[in-house]
């Protein structure tokens, strides 16, 4: 007989006894246990439902819920040994086949109950039995600082049929007149106790503020130290590796500076999709394909549509032809959005050239900066001399905003 | 003509030896500060013709020191010098009183002609200033029709005129001064007191557009 078959992590490989999130049919008590023990989910219900008929399974069943922790009982085992998803999913049928089972338990138990205690004493049981499941139900499912509303009523509702219960349960058995001097002096004691303990409460309560907000702290500046580790100490370590190539170690700089300060002081335009945004990423692209600086300013900011999306893939063509062609080391961007219109400026100092005797290689510029915005109604205009360098302008009107305004 | 005497004010000791490499021969660098405190006290003593100052200092920032010396010593010259591009806190040194603000990516010789140029009294507007000056007046929400229209009725300190939104718009596209004269058929000199105008318009108008500008690009 061989046990190399067996394998070696077999005791902690076992999932924890924790009720999961997903799969269960009342408290997750039954699909934990089941998870634990490896057995079908449905196999331990027939077993607490047969113990129930006993009533050992009622009292297993709801002390199990007090001690088992609400959890994933398949964290931290390898993946693999978790069941296949279908079983995790909560099962039509299987959800029938439980709450056939648990009518069944009912009618036994009030059939039992009323055997030796009449309906008097067995209806307000239920109805106060039913409360207080709804209210562990509520109080189990959500994390109790964050009741929804939904989650509130359900807890109302709980509440509401527990104290008809035991109203009832009171009214039926004719103690309700000796329930209520008992019922007023436990207020009394209650408010008492409370009133002595107020500072205690207090505490708790300020304490639990002030480790939600350390908590709140560590996080955000887990995602600073994340962001930071991602961005500049990647770009510092890469700088180390071309220390010999200054025109590498600019452009690094460059675009890690601009992606720095967009995150530092500009969160909605790195993130957001609008124009300024857009001008920024292309500016990046640029810089990290060619050996320029761009510098640009934007006055103004819109949304992207197509249009401007296209007039932004023309202004690309136009910082990269000066980027290509001028041998200029900066090059400006210059973009204003008013009501009526988007412009858009890119100028470089350098070589410059006849514009109207535009040589074969600056078809770049007229297919795709010209004929861009064109096909926009927009104008495209190229002032150039050779020596004085090149401006292109870009006008883009806003025919849409014009229209609704 | 004496060299310009210059003090630098940045809280970066890396950045002081580094703009001082750069200013080079051309002027003399009398003092260095790394706080308000050190340099409120220093500016005092040296008098400087031009601080160069950065926008964040610890101790209240740039325009603690502009504030608590500018009535104290009219005749220096203050350029702010800055990494930041949040544009509150630009426009808060300029309304300090700065007579210019410069970005610290500025090459060694622009850095030399801006000092110069603070110096001898004319204001220093860099592309990403001038899109600042033209986002707040654009932010006050007048139509662009508005002051062509009536330029009489409302000649204060609230409106860019036409030519000085040109100018702005050129320096912002990257023109210099004497390109922009060039352009506009007009000279260097009008080209200066169209761009000191602006810079007056800046400093001096109290409208609630242009507070109210800096409050929602705070929250940007």
């Amino acid at each position: 007989m061989t046990t190399s078959t067996v394998p070696a992590a077999g005791p902690t490989a076992r999932p924890l006894l924790v009720r999961p999130r997903e799969g269960r049919f009342l408290a997750g008590v039954a699909a934990g246990t089941a998870a634990h023990l490896r057995l079908d989910p449905l196999a331990v219900r027939v077993a607490y439902v047969v113990l129930a008929f006993l009533g050992v399974g009622v009292v297993a069943y709801a002390l199990l819920w007090l001690t088992m922790p609400a959890g994933d009982p398949w964290a931290g085992s390898e993946p693999g040994t978790e069941p296949d998803p279908a079983l995790r999913e909560r099962p039509s049928r299987r959800q029938l086949i439980g709450l056939a089972l648990l009518a069944l338990v009912a009618v036994g138990v009030v059939s039992r109950l009323a055997s030796f205690g009449g309906t008097d004493v067995v209806l307000p049981l239920i109805l106060a039995g039913a409360g207080m499941a709804v209210i562990w139900r509520q109080f189990d499912s959500a994390d109790p600082a964050v009741l929804g509303g939904t989650a509130r009523w359900g807890l109302a509702a709980g509440v509401v049929l527990g104290v008809a219960g035991v109203v009832l349960l009171l009214a039926s058995t004719g103690q309700l007149a000796n329930a209520r001097n008992g019922f007023t002096a436990t207020v009394v004691i209650l408010v008492g106790i409370t009133l002595a303990t107020a500072p205690l409460w207090r505490r708790l309560l300020d304490s639990r503020a002030a480790e939600r907000a350390a908590l709140i702290r560590s996080e955000e500046r887990a995602a600073v130290a994340a962001h930071l580790h991602d961005s500049v100490l990647q770009t510092l370590a890469l700088i180390q590796r071309h220390a010999e190539d200054p025109t590498a170690v600019g452009r690094l700089a460059r675009s890690q500076e601009r992606e720095l300060r967009a995150w530092l002081y500009e969160p909605t335009v790195a993130t957001g999709g609008t124009w300024a945004g857009l001008v920024a990423r292309l500016v990046a692209e640029v810089e990290a394909d060619h050996a320029v600086a761009v510098e640009p300013v934007v006055v103004g900011d819109l949304p992207v549509d197509d249009a401007v999306a296209t007039l932004g893939q023309a202004a690309k063509e136009a910082v990269v032809n000066a980027a290509k062609h001028s041998g200029a080391a900066t090059v400006s961007l210059y973009s204003e959005v008013s009501a009526g219109s988007v412009t858009v400026f890119v100028r470089d100092r350098g070589t410059g050239f006849d514009p109207a005797g535009v040589p074969a290689d600056r078809r770049g510029l007229r297919d795709s900066v010209i004929g861009r915005l064109t096909r926009l109604q927009g104008t495209a205009t190229v002032r150039s001399a050779p020596g004085e360098g090149t401006e292109v302008e870009l006008c883009l009107p806003r025919v849409e905003q014009e229209a609704s305004a | 003509m004496s060299r310009t005497r210059v003090f630098l004010v940045d809280d970066h000791a890396m950045v002081r030896a580094g703009v001082r490499a750069e200013l080079g021969d051309d002027v003399e660098v009398v003092g260095e500060a790394a706080d308000v405190g050190t340099a409120v006290t220093g500016i005092r003593a040296t008098t400087p013709d031009v601080v160069l100052l950065d926008v964040h200092l610890p101790g209240g920032g740039g325009h603690a020191v502009l504030q608590s010396l500018r009535a104290e010593l009219p005749a220096t010259r203050w350029l702010a010098l800055s990494v930041s591009d949040a544009a509150e806190d630009v426009i808060a040194v300029i309304r300090a009183g700065a007579r210019g603000y410069v970005t610290k990516t500025i090459s060694g010789p622009d850095l030399r002609d801006a000092v110069r140029r603070v110096a001898e009294g004319d204001v220093v507007f860099s592309p990403r200033l001038a899109g600042f000056v033209l986002d707040a007046f654009a932010a006050a929400g007048s139509p662009p029709a508005a002051p062509a229209e009536d330029p009489a009725t409302d000649p204060g300190l609230d409106l860019l005129s036409a030519r000085e939104r040109e100018v702005m718009q050129l320096l912002a596209r990257g023109y210099t001064y004497r390109e922009i004269g060039g352009r506009l058929f007009i000279s260097v000199k009008t080209v200066e007191s169209h761009a000191s105008n602006v810079l007056r318009k800046l400093q001096l108008s109290n409208r609630n557009e242009l507070t109210r500008w800096a409050a929602t690009n705070r929250l940007l």
